[in-house]
């Protein structure tokens, strides 16, 4: 075990989400935005519209921006995240999935040549070259999608990798297909919100007009795919994953879901039949309500995995929870709950490893920081603060709340208390005082 | 608990695809290309920020060039620089996390320092005006902040002796990461000094690239590859004084200085410095810009690979290797990588081509039909690539229970 991120109120796994949720404006753009401007540039040049080039310029200029400052910094940003906030998850995956991220890593070489490549010399080198760079940046964009989808969706559903612990048999699981294609529609809507936003700009009114309503086309087919490819990843989830998306998807997330792409959709339809009214607020709007709807639908992704972090193997609170006979290891579980929590982390501080009466408030802060501080906020508000719920579920006294945690492991989503018995004892004592 | 039984239960169990010595060697390679990269960053943003200061024609003309190729370098060194991070934590994950997770609030900065960097670096570079070199400024310093930063997690890293006493106070934990715990200055320094001798390298290799280039004027480049070699060989000068500094800081019971590999890697180090004095006092340097270049190379990827010594030194005082972790062979993973290494070698070589070719080129450049062949190659490649897996994919999902 490592030592322990704790931030007040947000919650280290917080971080993780609003870091991993901002990237995806970026990094789906830049997944599908070549796409649509080869396309464009293709159009130009076969059709003899040098006022199109003028969009695929400025197009792909937001591209090398946006997607290679704050894109390629904010994936960096996920994974530097992952590292302070859940360390063993991030090295369980890395070590399990170093190959896959190296060969992405290939595909993150060429994609940042390439862009820089295609932006610099336009006008350079002759058309033809011009648009081979522009598909191989598409093709090459295309397939880091393909291998990151293969670890995201590993980490709901590893299919049979539990039992054969082999790469492919992890990264081809049930729910690979449904979210690569479901990822792959939304990117297109995502190209098609930034393209009308960077249109909307054009003084060229023919132009405009042009790229706002094919824009607005791609993006209305992405999101009507990506609403077919969402209810096939949702029919495809497994058992336990259906239970915590029946307890925990708040109206407020079920919202999220539903409207943003649904009024974005409105929007770009609108566009379809009137290109000419695109112009620059409303343009942005749209991409806050698609930064909504990936917020929505991110958050649900994350809420669908509990109580795991990598199914059948380690929990959210990064303790390993079962055994694994295809790599050798086995569950903490035994020796944790013999040995107690506080002597099995070796971070924990000296004085805090025997519970006492002198130290089990403080003993019960070091356990509800290890076990609990990475999804629950220990202050009384936050994310999912733990004073809150143990005053709403009437636990006042600390044998209470001792009876909830004896409770924790028959609700689906949380996973049970390890640790001794006077481990358990201090917690409760712990949260009951803050609880007050 | 002692640090040796505390690391053994630190390390991941789930084991490697592979032998560590692979890991190991592509971490030494790409950690010299990510270095590189970054000291060409810091030197081409200080060029480019003194340049626009300082004013006049050629200084101009440079910062202009400069900030543009620092915009370029910064996206380099981001992308390479994650290929080591990643191969470092397959190796020697205990010491890494638990460096990372000690200072966790400084490796959350870390991104949004980099962005603030880099966009102000984007600022610097449109803005064009003297009033703009504040942007730069900015730039500069965040970059160097950042290093300092990933200098600190990396130094912290190998002193897993000091990390309990780091992490305790007076009745609990340190959770909240705010501290940055060590940081050694001759160290620091052994990484950012030479930034400014690969910045008078690439002054070299600019003034031999363009040289090709009738528009372009041989007084300016002339004066460009004189300050560049000028600039290598002071910098690469103080930069071995910086070593020797570091070096009496290294603990003496490592024996780093007896190690063969460090004992390569100063050789070559001199070995520099030597041609860098003669290309100093040379008044068309550019002629030896690509012995330089490959100079300079050659020196960092054996320094990289001292450091790499150096690494397991520092962690083998707690009985630690790289051999820590089980090796559970999965040759499928591993040749998806390898196949992707090769096609990605050969396409990022067709884009670099294109650039090399058509930028040497005054006014449109148009491609051979070699280029438009490797072109579509290329992209044949990248086609059959996604056929390939996914067609794999089809099949390992049919044979594992179907759609």
């Amino acid at each position: 075990m490592y030592p322990i991120w704790e931030v007040p109120h947000l919650t280290a796994g917080m971080v993780i989400g609003l870091i991993a949720t901002f990237h995806i404006l970026p990094s789906h753009l830049s997944t599908g935005a070549m796409w649509l401007n080869v396309w464009f540039e293709r159009k130009a040049y076969q059709e003899n519209r040098p006022e199109l080039l003028d969009f695929v310029k400025r197009y792909s200029k937001l591209l090398l921006i946006f997607a290679y400052v704050f894109g390629s910094l904010s994936g960096v940003g996920i994974w530097f995240a992952t590292t302070v906030a859940a360390p063993r998850a991030i090295s369980g995956l890395i070590h399990n999935y170093v190959w896959g991220w190296a060969a992405e890593w290939c595909f993150f070489m060429i994609e940042v040549a390439g862009i820089y490549v295609y932006v610099y010399t336009f006008d350079k080198v002759d058309r033809k070259t011009h648009l081979n760079i522009g598909w191989v940046f598409a093709f090459a964009s295309w397939t880091t999608m393909i291998i990151i989808v293969g670890i995201l969706t590993f980490m709901l559903t590893p299919g049979v990798w539990p039992q054969t612990g082999k790469f492919f048999d992890g990264f081809f699981n049930q729910t690979y297909w449904p979210q690569l294609l479901m990822r792959t529609s939304a990117m297109f809507a995502i190209a098609g919100a930034w393209a009308v936003l960077v249109a909307s700009r054009l003084k060229d009114e023919r132009a405009r007009a042009s790229v706002v309503r094919t824009a607005s086309l791609w993006g209305l087919g992405g999101l009507a795919l990506a609403g077919v490819f969402l209810l096939w990843y949702r029919a495809v989830l497994p058992p336990p994953a259906q239970a915590d998306l029946a307890a925990l998807l708040r109206p407020g997330l079920k919202t999220g879901l539903i409207v943003p792409p649904a009024l974005t959709a409105l929007y770009f339809a609108f566009l379809g039949a009137r290109p000419r009214a695109a112009s620059f607020w409303p343009g942005l709007l749209a991409i806050v309500m698609i930064f909504a709807g990936i917020f929505s639908f991110e958050r649900t992704r994350e809420l669908i995995r509990k109580p795991y972090v990598i199914p059948g193997y380690m929990f959210s609170n990064q303790i390993i929870g079962n055994d694994l006979p295809a790599k050798g290891i086995s569950s903490e579980l035994p020796k944790i709950n013999a040995e107690g929590i506080l002597k099995f982390d070796p971070f924990v501080p000296p004085e805090l490893r025997e519970v006492t009466d002198a130290n089990r408030l403080r003993a019960g802060r070091m356990i509800a920081l290890i076990e609990c501080s990475s999804c629950h906020s220990l202050e009384t508000g936050g994310i999912r603060p733990l004073p809150v719920f143990i005053k709403r579920l009437g636990a006042a006294s600390p044998d209470d709340v001792s009876t909830v945690i004896d409770s924790l492991g028959a609700m689906p989503f949380m996973p049970g208390f390890s640790g001794t018995d006077a481990e358990k004892k201090a917690l409760a004592a712990y949260l009951a005082s803050i609880a007050k | 608990m002692d640090v040796v039984t505390m690391l053994k239960g630190m390390t991941d169990p789930m084991g490697i695809p592979f032998y560590p010595i692979a890991f190991e060697v592509l971490g030494v390679l790409t950690f010299a290309l990510h270095i590189l990269l970054v000291n060409v960053s810091l030197g081409a943003v200080a060029l480019a920020v003194y340049g626009r200061l300082k004013g006049g024609a050629r200084w101009e003309r440079l910062s202009g060039a400069m900030a543009k190729a620092g915009t370029a370098a910064v996206s380099g060194a981001i992308v390479v620089g994650v290929a080591p991070l990643l191969f470092v934590q397959v190796l020697y994950d205990p010491f890494w996390y638990a460096s990372n997770v000690l200072s966790a609030a400084w490796v959350i900065g870390f991104v949004f320092v980099m962005m603030l960097g880099y966009g102000s670096l984007y600022v610097f570079y449109f803005g064009k005006t003297k009033s703009s070199s504040a942007w730069g400024v900015l730039s500069f310093s965040c970059f160097l902040l950042a290093g300092a930063i990933m200098h600190v997690l990396n130094y912290q890293m190998l002193l897993p002796e000091r990390w309990a006493g780091w992490y305790e106070k007076l009745g609990g934990a340190v959770v909240s990461g705010t501290t940055l715990h060590a940081f050694s200055l001759p160290r620091f320094l052994h990484f950012i000094v030479p930034s400014f001798a690969v910045g008078g390298v690439f002054l070299l290799l600019y003034s031999w690239y363009f040289a090709a280039r009738p528009d372009f004027d041989a007084d300016y480049l002339g004066w460009t590859a004189r300050l560049g070699a000028r600039l290598a060989f002071w910098a690469t000068a103080a930069e071995a004084l910086v070593g020797v500094w570091w070096l009496v800081a290294i603990p003496k019971d490592l024996h780093f200085t007896s190690d063969p590999v460090f004992l390569l890697a100063a050789a070559l180090g001199v070995v520099l410095l030597a041609l860098l004095w003669r290309l100093s006092r040379d008044p068309r340097p550019q002629r030896l810009a690509l012995h330089a270049a490959g100079g300079v190379f050659a020196v960092v990827l054996a320094m990289a690979a001292a450091r790499e010594v150096l690494r397991r030194l520092y962690v083998g005082r707690f009985g630690y290797t790289v051999r820590e972790h089980p090796v559970h062979l999965d040759l499928g993973s591993t040749a998806l990588f390898l196949g992707t290494f090769v096609l990605g070698v050969s396409v990022l070589s067709w884009l670099l081509a294109v650039a090399f070719q058509s930028g040497r080129v005054a006014g449109a450049w148009e491609a051979g039909p070699r280029m438009r062949a490797w072109g579509k190659l290329s992209l044949g490649l990248l086609a059959a690539w996604i056929v390939l897996v996914a067609g794999f994919g089809v099949f390992v999902t049919l044979r594992n229970g179907g759609f």
